[in-house]
């Protein structure tokens, strides 16, 4: 967890951003679950996800989102992701992931998306 | 040897360029990506085929980080060798791998990255033995130019 962080808004007043920083690998998961799990626990169930500062995401990490997804949609709550890093977009497009779970480009289109939902 | 045969010969070479044994830790993994990218770069490879072959790495020693136990020391081996055209990582652990054989778990814990590893590198073999597992991942210098399987 050498240099994971999270930093969060609030917006509009019930959407929950959170800013994700650093390598979320194997070592950050539980910190980076925890993160998200406590937003849904308390009863959050819009949640935005910015993946932009992150350095490095592995299928761990991915997994953990979309296990939050799919709790939060069975919620009738709704997650999305925004993320301008390449390289990450990249990976989730070489496994096909782009269409499960797109990655908006700014925290904006994903805070729209969830309007969607 | 005449020119040819020598020239075959190198190619065909391996070229040592990480070798490392990590105690099965997590936060042994930053280090290790870092050593493996460096590596990557001196062999050539592009910004995104790096970040590709890193990933893929970076599963397959997760995976043995799970399955060692903290205090076996050295349980984790991280090789990366250049033959030619293609650069190939080892990853060695000293215990059974567990293919997921039951359905995802609703939490989406317990992935192993098999679709990565092999989405993200040409080639990906996977060798389980009694009291050790070896994963073998390689990625060419260039998506243009195939090389042959080593």
């Amino acid at each position: 967890m050498a240099n994971f962080s999270v930093n969060t808004d609030l917006l509009d007043g019930d959407v929950r951003v959170l800013h994700v920083a650093g390598d979320v690998d194997f070592d950050a998961a539980p910190q980076f679950k925890r993160q998200i799990t406590s937003r849904i626990d308390a009863g959050e169930r819009r949640i935005v996800v910015d993946l932009s500062q992150v350095t490095f995401i592995d299928s761990t990490a991915i997994g953990v989102l979309i296990a939050a997804i799919r709790r939060l949609e069975a919620a009738g709550g709704s997650l999305s992701l925004a993320c301008a890093n390449d390289e990450v977009r990249g990976i989730f497009e070489a496994v096909g992931l782009e269409n499960v779970v797109p990655l908006h480009q700014r925290t904006e289109d994903a805070c729209a998306a969830l309007a969607i939902a | 040897m005449t020119p040819a045969a020598t020239a075959a010969t190198a190619a065909t070479q391996d070229l040592p360029l990480v070798d490392l044994r990590l105690p099965a830790l997590p936060s042994e993994l930053k280090g290790a990506r870092d050593t493996v990218s460096a590596a990557a770069a001196d062999f050539g490879l592009d910004a995104k085929r790096r970040y590709e072959f890193v990933f893929a790495v970076n599963e397959a020693v997760t995976n043995a980080i799970k399955h060692g136990s903290p205090d076996t020391d050295g349980a984790v081996g991280v090789l990366v060798h250049a033959r030619g055209d293609v650069l190939v990582c080892t990853v060695t652990d000293c215990g059974p791998f567990r293919p997921r054989v039951a359905p995802p778990r609703p939490d989406g814990d317990g992935g192993r990255g098999i679709p990565f590893m092999t989405a993200l590198s040409d080639s990906f073999d996977l060798l389980v033995e009694v009291g050790r597992t070896t994963v073998r991942l390689t990625k060419n210098r260039s998506a243009e130019t195939p090389a042959p399987r080593v």
